[in-house]
């Protein structure tokens, strides 16, 4: 009787706020809904058939979302790992610099994308005209081409800081008399890290895949702040795509569909990076 | 003396060249500061230097505009609302899951923290519809206790994990002595859980203060009831933008988690760090 009374308001809340609604976005996904008339109309599966049609516009945005998020996990990681290896030394000042990085984390994802839209609008614009170098002279949020990069570098950037100071302490892990010793035996720097350091900061890197990879998937704000998902729709995430079907095309049965196979497509790739993870581990 | 030597050199040009990259770094921090103290012609003409003539216009003029006092209301009072609920419904549910274990705990524990799988995106549409009928949408209290939700499946799997590290005997002799399992809680487990509460504090308090499309889609029509971020988002239109009230808007949402930041940096680095190696 006392355990249910201690658990059931944490299990009566999530049920509210994240079963229930669960539950709806499978029911409306079966229906037509534009959020005016006052009842749903039950169509079955034809949101799904829709959206796996050929006019449909869906699958461009979960190849997107793929795209983004293969590009924020490799480079967030590799320049969280090499600033990692340099912030990790002791030496004065390290607490500032380690500080610095972490900064743009601690700010909104929105306020984020609002500042490099500055930058990449005005800013780029001034230093071309200082500089002359020609890559400032790109339209680098108006190009399809390019605005791929610009948001997926503002993504690394934004959240650099974290797995920066995920991958210090597991290097502050690792004990220095392995090091040494390997020192000791004539390692150079570049097999130290490689042949010893790299291995034994494995959970670490498991963690910051597994992390880089949920938040790739999420991606939003940044997005909505820097491009809107275009131009045309070159940036166009599948969260951009439920947003603007619901809230902008009022279509919330297909946004629920959408809503639903988003869920799924989430489902299935983080359950196989985390199998294609744990097999990896079992080799070390 | 070579070695040496040689070890400090490498030093130097780490230090140095840490600095350069760090203040490429960090230059677009700066420069939403710094462009906040720029006349509009300045900020267009040049967004990329000081300021030359430094001007309060921007600050007041926002400051007036969102009043922003009532803004900052509003994100502390949603925060700590948030905070609270998350904190203790978690916490009450992790120490009762983990020290009694049998089917039913296990599938109500099952049951709390799966929606950790469920990304935001999936609900959101089908939530909106929720809360307006449980009358829980455009109000402050309302979307404080929708982070309750939403934060509890991750805080619950945080605190159950630690309270597995916390002896049974412990708790066990204070009910032996005749204390209620509330009163045990309270007064025994919940200050030995200190660490781990740290923790979530922060993790959710970045999240919460920093959200922007829970509070878009629940309290965003109104100013009594709207956040700081949502704020900063009005000003930035899709044409003309007048960009140094926005710099102005936003250096004002970012400062306060800045300054809070330079405080507590090494607390706060130390509580992502760990609801990550947790989470």
């Amino acid at each position: 009787m006392e355990t249910l009374v201690f658990t059931l308001p944490a299990l009566f809340l999530v049920t509210m706020m994240m079963y229930i609604p669960f539950l709806m976005s499978g029911y409306y996904s079966l229906t037509e809904w534009n959020g005016i008339a006052k009842e749903p109309v039950f169509i079955g599966l034809a949101n799904f058939r829709e959206l796996f049609g050929s006019g449909s516009s869906f699958a461009g945005t979960i190849f997107f979302t793929l795209n983004y998020t293969l590009f924020f996990m490799v480079f967030s990681n590799i320049f969280a790992l090499a600033l990692a290896v340099a912030l990790a030394k002791k030496f004065r000042g390290a607490n500032v610099f380690r500080g610095l990085f972490f900064v743009p984390y601690i700010m909104s994802m929105t306020i984020v994308g609002f500042i490099w839209k500055f930058i990449f609008m005005k800013g780029f614009e001034k230093l071309f005209s200082l500089t002359g170098l020609g890559f400032l002279n790109l339209s680098w949020l108006g190009d399809p081409s390019l605005a791929f990069y610009s948001v997926a570098f503002v993504g690394v950037w934004q959240s650099l800081g974290f797995y920066v100071v995920l991958y210090i302490a597991g290097l502050k892990a690792i004990p220095e008399d392995i090091l040494e010793a390997a020192v000791v035996d004539g390692a150079t720097p570049m097999q130290k890290f490689f042949r010893i350091t790299l291995p034994l900061l494995g959970p670490s890197v498991t963690t910051c895949i597994f992390m880089s990879l949920t938040n790739g998937l999420k991606v939003f704000d940044i997005i909505l702040a820097l491009t809107k998902g275009g131009p045309g729709k070159a940036t166009y995430s599948t969260t951009m795509q439920i947003y603007q079907e619901a809230f902008t095309n009022n279509n919330y049965g297909l946004g629920s569909a959408e809503a639903i196979l988003y869920f799924i497509f989430v489902l299935i790739t983080t359950q196989l990076v985390l199998r294609i993870m744990s097999r990896r581990e079992v080799d070390l | 003396m070579g070695m040496k030597k040689k070890a400090m050199m490498g030093r130097i040009l780490l230090v140095t060249l840490l600095t350069l990259v760090s203040l490429i770094y960090i230059y677009p921090v700066f420069l939403m500061f710094m462009n906040s103290f720029k006349p509009f012609g300045e900020v267009v003409s040049d967004p990329i230097a000081f300021p030359k003539q430094p001007t309060m216009e921007n600050i007041t003029y926002v400051v007036n505009k969102i009043h922003y006092g009532s803004l900052f209301f509003n994100n502390v009072f949603i925060t700590v609302i948030g905070i609270t609920g998350i904190v203790f419904f978690s916490s009450l549910a992790a120490y009762i899951l983990d020290r009694r274990r049998n089917k039913v705990t296990a599938l109500i524990y099952a049951l709390i923290i799966t929606p950790m799988l469920i990304p935001f995106q999936t609900i959101m549409i089908t939530l909106l519809k929720a809360m307006n009928i449980l009358h829980l949408d455009q109000s402050r209290v309302g979307l404080g206790i929708q982070y309750w939700g939403f934060g509890i499946p991750m805080a619950s799997f945080i605190f159950y994990n630690f309270m597995k590290t916390i002896p049974k005997e412990i708790d066990e002799s204070a009910m032996i002595d005749g204390a209620s399992t509330w009163r045990t809680y309270r007064s025994i487990i919940f200050p030995l859980i200190k660490p781990v509460t740290f923790t979530v504090i922060v993790l959710d308090v970045m999240w919460i203060w920093n959200d922007f499309l829970l509070p878009l889609l629940m309290v965003n029509s109104s100013n009594k009831t709207k956040t700081l971020v949502l704020a900063a988002y009005t000003f930035v239109g899709q044409m003309n933008t007048k960009w140094q009230y926005a710099m102005a808007a936003m250096a004002l949402t970012v400062l306060p988690s800045i300054i809070i930041f330079i405080i507590l940096q090494k607390y706060i680095v130390e509580g992502v760090v760990a609801g990550a190696v947790k989470g």
